[in-house]
């Protein structure tokens, strides 16, 4: 019974233990969790984004309390992809996420800082001097300037005050254009898209003062010149989600997962649904652990194993069993069935020479505008030969024909283009092709046979319209030849088999690149087979790596051919992934204007970078590379002589590449000079350069008067990160300590240039004023004469977009700059206004004379239509804009600069806005900024225009006139472009043609663009931006000279040196590394490698390098990768400090050895900072250098061609590139670690084993 | 106190002003009872000599010395918390302390600033800046250190702060401790501790897991006690809640 007075009835005892004893419940004091929750308390997150070249352009939520930055994290509110796509976040990587700690770090830079020798000068002629007069006082006394400019890079700053220093910066800009020209004001800043409006505060400053803008994807060699010549496009690429819609996925020199991180999730995911995916790396990249196949060919060979893919496709695809897609495809969207003609050789047989044009034919085949850039081919429905819509020829003079529908441009007939004449030939002719697989170079396998290789071709006669008669072949006939692929009427070489070795078949391509012929035969097939049944979803991601080779078109042109042969371009899921910086600016049309000042004034001073740093760094004094080595067998080498500066000098001449500073003479004086002889600023110019009594400034560098005199550089980082040939950089422009051991021309007693003066000793210290902008005391700020502190990129407001997702997304000011750091556009704004008040008695309403080569996108790209003629040598007259550049004069109103700069100038109203040769009114969205912004009530010019005060304002002007970001604007220049084409596209915005997107806006969330014609792509709810896509759906020509993608390049110079067709070149030989070889010795074993410098994974180019986290992760300092075979014969170990150099320079670094990198190359990540961890170079005696301390730059005469439809000047499109691959370098143990910072704690290494 | 005040501006970047104001510095050095009478003549010495150096001359050495690099940061908190990012939180507390007792920052400054902390501290009794200095004779033990090591007069004003701050033990120590790691600050150091070690198979190395010598060869490297801001919270605001 006590059972029921024992037992709880009502009651239970609590139970502190669950699950079967695992849980406790316990109560105790939680206070301990307050600290926690204080701890991710924040006032309020703002929206902003890495400013940094990375095409991530993630959102990023950044957390701010009492005014203090405290950390970031990830967004993750991205609008929704489709429900067939993943979506595109989670965004950002580790880099992104250690971002704050630069904005309180002690390398911050606090407060406007300049080098004391400079500031001390200043100071003693300020007392009596007024500002231009005091600055003149110092540079033209050369013993006063030496002494400062001989301290760059070796510290010494004091603080000083923006007042003063935008003082110096204005005296020294008034100074320089009053006494030498604008044009020797120049600024670089890379890369507009990683925050817009910061870059235009520069470049409007400069534009507006009639300074020059340096372009910098071609000097980062990150343009692909292969892809203006085959589309006639800079760059455009699908966006990363897109590889989700692809069946086959080569990733080819990309390494997606450490340089795309962020967008990678797309890659891996994509495989789930059986995409096969293959990685193409000399080295174990991280990408080859992602993929199914990895292909290892030797490094710089790609371009041959891209031939015995396309031979493979193109025997198999399209001659033994054709694809019915591939032919179709082939036919409509590109140039095989254009006719071409041969040049008969000496010995009778012929070369492939230009497209035969309606000019040729008896009454230009009825075609009277443009006649000289209508090409022909012939039409199997009428038997006759036809001059198809939509070459270059029907863009400019007339409209509704410049589109590629399958008709003849006369009456609009519909056509059926013949592809191959094998069937309706009148004769067969023995056609040579340069071949270079047998050129010799040291350190990689050649594969011997003749230089010109025949192969018999099938060709039509014709008689042409001066009596002369031709033979014609269709482009399809060159490349199969061209591939080495036999029809049946032989020739040299003709292989029989894939295992035969004979050029461009996969036995061939295994002696040279090492990989298995049966590998490249099972993934050519499956690459084609792939494409053939899905209609081109087979894709090719390709890396900057394979573009920094000097013959980098091949490379290129090889893996773009073969997606164009397999019909991948401009479908959904296929087509060419290069992806390198982040060079689309989405609203590039909204932004011009802000950034080159063209609502004041057109044309803006651009200026390339490559052949300006070639030039005025005197890379060009220690050329070695001769002209005979890259020029075709084929060529007439007598026509061919100078060295590589020539060919640029001339290339300006011509007009074809920009100039700057431009000719020996400032610009200002020649419009005074030819108001007083009686004639306009042409007719002045013109005569003084035919006589001789003026010249290009080129043609002279090492001459004062046409010194680079100030410099501008932000955003950066350009002596830590991008300036290849640094050490030339440090001796010439800058006149400071270097680590050059190279003999010049001269001292090496070798032929001189032809058209450039020859000084014994070149200019050192050319520039006067180098000013440097920058959050952080990177390696450029330390070689700077001013250096200016800018807001970091959670400190400003500004714009972001990349090639990798469809969203614009902002940069947000969470806080105030700290200390007294400002927003570029701020500081911009303050030296304009300081500069209008200096310049005042000096400078005034002026015309400046403005030499602009033919550009592309203009009908300037009609210019030199059927040969190449220098006036110079007397082969034709001097005329502007058609055999020279063309001359405009500008008018600067300098005491007005800074009310020009904050308001929104006239000539968007009266002269519209546009892009890529299309232009649209646009005095409505000028009217709505003015009521947006406001409008300036104050008496002067700027008075009743809108106010353009602060980076919102700023940001509002693009993304109200660009199409991307305001749809009555998309509609607009799609209605333009349509009456170009004669087709409609408006129906590709008028679903979005009153969306509006508004700075506001994208703070919310990152918004999707708007489709535009400035791209080829779609921003679509059903396709994902893939290039190309309106060509191929909405037949809108491609830019060429066919107005197909070109498979065959018919310029004289692309013919002579040999690239008229894709082949495989070997690297060049640099020759700078057998001068040094054992002949510095320090008693270790040296061996030379080939120097590759790929993109690493604990910074973005040099940002993050300097970050401790980051450095945690990494070795904490500069290293090098070299395989265990080179470290086991040089007895070097892993983490030994190596020395490696060249007769460039040299760099002292830690070494990694690993079995990821195959024997005969180094890797040095491109780009680790120099202030970090750095001891002295036993070779040089200084501090080791960068990694761009071991190179030189050595242009390419063919990336100089203009004046020539899709090989015409574009800033940034089109231009000699930086490349650096080819490069050898030197490694050895080094036995002196000397920190040369006299602390006792050097120490000698261990001999090597 | 008033020698902090002008400690505080001797240690910010040198003016054309302050070095009007010398002898008025001086005389403040003189005047001020609470400092240690030691001090004294250090502090006028380097007041003569700071105030009479050429001023471009002692920018540019203030600027080569504080503006570069973290080893000598006058932050307070880059030397606690580095990178991490428990070092925002750490300037939000401290700049509490000052709102809590009726000071707003009025200097594009960050509030870990060292001549900011002592111009608050010369408000505060003698008791508080004894322990306040105390809780942070670490930092200044390891920038007197550095700064005699470059062999610069700067070190004198972290010796009187020291002195001040009375923890004369643990300033010697400290300064012993410091003085034997100070090869730890060059960059062949540095590079030392971030180095990756080599696998090995047959013998423990750092990358095993469960392996602290990593983090111990750091906390070598990182001799200094750490200020945690729990610490700092607990001193400032003595009538906060307690954090332990």
């Amino acid at each position: 019974m006590s059972h029921l007075l024992d037992r709880l009835r009502f009651l239970k005892k609590k139970q502190s233990t669950f699950a079967n004893g695992h849980g406790e419940t316990v109560k105790e004091s939680r206070e301990w969790e307050d600290g926690y929750r204080q701890r991710w308390q924040h006032d309020k997150i703002v929206r902003s984004t890495h400013g940094v070249n990375c095409t991530g352009s993630c959102s990023w939520k950044i957390y701010v309390k009492n005014g203090l930055i405290t950390w970031e994290t990830q967004q993750t509110d991205y609008p929704r992809t489709r429900p067939d796509l993943p979506n595109h976040e989670p965004r950002g990587c580790p880099r992104g996420a250690s971002y704050s700690w630069y904005i309180y770090s002690a390398n911050r830079l606090k407060y406007p800082t300049v080098r004391k020798r400079l500031i001390k000068l200043w100071r003693e002629a300020r007392t009596t001097k007024d500002p231009v007069d005091a600055w003149a006082s110092i540079v033209e006394d050369s013993a006063k300037a030496t002494s400062y400019k001989s301290m760059r890079g070796q510290g010494g700053f004091v603080r000083s005050t923006w007042d003063e220093v935008n003082e110096i910066i204005a005296a020294a800009n008034t100074y320089t254009i009053k006494e030498y020209g604008p044009d020797r004001v120049i600024g670089f800043s890379p890369i507009p898209a990683m925050s817009m409006v910061s870059y235009a505060a520069g470049a409007r400053y400069l534009s507006l003062i009639g300074g020059v803008c340096l372009s910098f994807y071609d000097w980062y060699c990150d343009l692909p010149p292969a892809s203006p010549m085959t589309w006639g496009e800079q760059t455009d690429v699908p966006e990363s989600a897109d590889w989700y819609n692809s069946n086959y996925i080569i990733a080819w020199g990309s390494n997606v997962p450490q340089t795309r991180t962020p967008d990678a999730h797309f890659f891996t995911e994509v495989r789930y649904k059986g995409t096969k995916t293959v990685s193409i790396t000399p080295d174990y990249a991280e990408v080859a652990k992602l993929c199914d196949q990895w292909l290892s060919p030797k490094q710089g060979t790609d371009a041959a194993l891209a031939m015995a893919f396309g031979h493979v496709i193109l025997k198999e695809f399209h001659v033994d069993n054709p694809s019915a897609y591939f032919t179709e495809y082939c036919r409509d969207y590109t140039d095989m069935p254009f006719l071409v003609q041969l040049d008969q050789r000496e010995d009778g047989s012929y070369a492939a020479g230009r497209f035969i044009r309606a000019s040729d034919f008896d009454g230009n085949m009825g075609q009277d505008n443009n006649p000289k850039w209508k090409t022909v081919a012939y039409d199997e429905a009428t038997d006759s030969y036809v001059v198809p819509n939509g070459s270059i020829g029907f863009r400019w003079g007339e409209k509704g024909k410049w589109n590629i529908e399958q008709k003849e441009g006369l009456e609009g007939r519909s056509t059926t283009l013949k592809m191959s004449l094998l069937d309706s030939h009148d004769e067969i002719a023995s056609v040579g092709f340069p071949y270079f697989g047998g050129v010799e170079n040291e350190y990689f396998t050649h594969n011997t046979f003749t230089d010109i290789i025949h192969h018999n071709l099938p060709a039509k006669r014709v008689k042409l319209a001066d009596g002369s008669e031709s033979l014609l072949v269709t482009v399809y006939d060159l490349m199969m030849a061209n591939y080495g692929i036999d029809r049946g009427l032989g020739g040299d070489f003709v292989a029989t088999s894939y295992d035969d070795n004979a050029p461009y078949t996969p036995a061939w391509q295994e002696q040279i690149t090492g990989v298995d012929r049966k590998v490249a035969i099972q993934i050519a097939r499956e690459f084609a087979d792939t494409a053939n049944k899905t209609k081109g979803r087979s894709m090719i991601i390709v890396g900057a790596g394979m573009n920094h080779w000097y013959h980098m078109d091949m490379n290129y042109r090889g893996l773009m051919n073969m997606l164009i042969m397999c019909g991948c371009v401009g479908q959904s899921g296929g087509g060419w992934a290069h992806y390198v910086g982040q060079e689309k600016l989405r609203p590039q049309t909204g932004w011009t204007p802000l950034a080159f000042g063209l609502d004041w004034q057109r044309p803006p001073r651009h200026m390339n970078g490559t052949s300006f740093f070639y030039n005025h760094s005197s890379q060009w004094r220690y050329e070695k590379l001769d002209v005979t080595e890259i020029l075709s067998p084929l060529a007439d080498k007598s026509k061919w002589t100078g060295s590589l500066i020539d060919y640029n000098v001339r290339a300006e001449r011509m007009g074809w590449l920009p100039s700057a500073p431009q000719l020996d003479c400032n610009p200002l004086h020649i419009t005074k000079a030819a108001e007083a002889a009686g004639k306009t600023a042409q007719e002045y110019t013109v005569d003084q350069l035919k006589s001789g009594a003026m010249n290009f400034a080129c043609e002279d560098p090492d001459n004062p008067k046409n010194f680079p005199r100030n410099m501008f550089i932000w955003r950066s980082n350009l002596l830590g990160s991008s300036g290849k040939g640094h050490e030339y950089l440090l001796k010439y422009l800058l006149g400071t300590n270097h680590g050059l051991m190279n003999k010049d021309l001269g001292e090496d007693g070798i032929k001189k240039p032809e058209d450039v003066v020859w000084h014994d000793k070149g200019a050192e210290g050319k520039v006067d004023l180098l000013v440097t902008l920058d959050f952080r005391m990177s390696t450029t700020c330390l070689y700077s004469d001013i250096v200016l502190p800018t807001a970091t990129w959670y400190e400003k407001d500004d714009l972001n977009t990349s090639d990798m997702h469809p969203f614009i997304h902002p940069l947000s000011a969470a806080t105030d700059p700290a200390w007294e750091a400002r927003s570029d556009w701020d500081i911009y704004k303050g030296i304009a206004e300081k500069f209008s008040e200096v310049c005042v008695g000096h400078l005034g309403v002026e015309q400046d004379l403005v030499t602009i080569p033919m550009q592309h996108d203009s009908p300037g790209e009609l210019a030199q239509p059927l040969g190449v003629m220098d006036w110079k040598k007397g082969e034709c007259d001097p005329v502007p804009g058609i055999s020279m550049p063309n001359l405009v004069v500008v008018e600067r109103d300098y005491p007005n600069t800074y009310r020009r700069f904050s308001s929104i100038g006239p000539l968007l109203e009266s002269a519209g806005n546009g892009g890529k040769g299309i232009g649209w009114d646009t005095k409505d969205e000028v009217k709505f900024l003015k009521e947006l912004n406001w409008t300036h009530t104050e008496e002067g010019i700027h008075k009743g225009r809108a106010k353009l005060d602060t980076a919102i304002d700023a940001c509002e002007m693009i993304l109200s006139l660009a199409p991307e970001t305001n749809g009555q604007v998309a509609i607009k220049a799609w209605a333009a472009l349509g009456e170009i084409t004669g087709l409609e596209h408006t129906h590709l915005a008028r679903p979005k043609a009153d969306e509006k997107i508004r700075f506001r806006d994208v703070q919310a969330q990152p918004r999707k663009i708007i489709s535009s014609p400035t791209w080829s792509g779609l921003e679509d709810e059903h396709v994902s931006y893939n290039a190309c896509y309106t060509n191929v759906h909405e037949l809108i020509p491609w830019r060429t000279v066919t107005g197909r993608q070109q498979f065959y390049q018919d310029h004289e110079w692309m013919r002579d040196f040999g690239e008229g067709f894709v082949s495989y070149r070997p690297p060049i030989n640099t020759k700078s590394v057998a001068p040094l070889m054992n002949k510095k010795p320090n008693g270790n074993p040296e061996i030379a490698l080939n120097f590759i410098t790929p993109h690493q994974k604990w910074g973005i180019h040099s940002t993050y390098s300097d970050n401790l986290l980051m450095l945690t992760l990494s070795r904490g300092g500069p290293i090098i990768w070299m395989s265990e075979g080179d470290a086991t014969t040089t007895g070097i170990e892993d983490n030994d400090w190596v020395e490696v150099f060249n007769a460039n320079g040299a760099i002292a670094c830690r070494v990694v050895v690993s079995q990821r990198v195959p024997d005969g190359m180094t890797m040095m990540y491109h780009a680790q900072e120099r202030i970090v961890n750095v001891p002295g170079a036993e070779t040089t005696g200084t501090r080791g250098g960068i990694h761009n301390s071991c190179t030189r730059v050595c242009p390419k005469p063919t990336h100089m061609i203009g004046g020539y439809a899709q090989q015409s000047y574009g800033f940034n499109y089109y231009g000699t590139v930086g490349s650096n691959r080819d490069e050898f370098v030197i490694v050895r143990k080094m036995k002196n670690i000397d920190w040369l910072d006299g602390e006792d704690n050097d120490y000698t290494q261990e001999a090597a084993k | 106190m008033r020698s902090l005040k002008v400690i505080s501006l001797l240690l910010d970047y040198p003016s054309e002003e302050l070095f009007e104001v010398r002898k008025d510095l001086i005389e403040e050095i003189r005047a001020d009872a609470a400092l240690p009478d030691e001090q004294r003549a250090p502090l006028i010495e380097f007041i003569d000599q700071l105030c009479t150096t050429d001023l471009l001359d002692a920018q540019d050495n203030y600027v080569g010395l504080f503006d570069r690099g973290r080893s000598l940061s006058l932050l307070l908190f880059e030397h606690v918390h580095g990178e991490s990012r428990d070092r925002g939180q750490a300037m939000v507390d401290l700049m509490a302390v000052y709102e809590d007792n009726g000071f707003q920052i009025d200097a594009k400054e960050l509030p870990d600033y060292i001549p900011m902390f002592l111009e608050y501290q010369s408000t505060r009794s003698a008791l508080e800046i004894k322990q306040s200095l105390a809780d942070i004779s670490h930092i200044l033990a390891l920038l007197e250190t550095r700064l005699k090591q470059r062999e610069s007069i700067y070190s004198v004003l972290c010796s009187a702060l020291i002195d001040i701050s009375g923890v004369e033990v643990a300033r010697e120590e400290l300064a012993a401790k410091v003085a034997t790691e100070a090869a730890d600050d060059t960059p062949e150091a540095l590079d030392k501790v971030w180095e990756e070690e080599m696998v090995r198979f047959t013998e423990p190395t750092t990358q095993d897991c469960g392996n602290d010598a990593v983090t111990q060869r750091r906390r070598e490297l990182d001799k200094v006690q750490p200020l945690y801001i729990s610490d700092a919270v607990k001193h400032f605001t003595p009538t906060g809640p307690s954090s332990s």
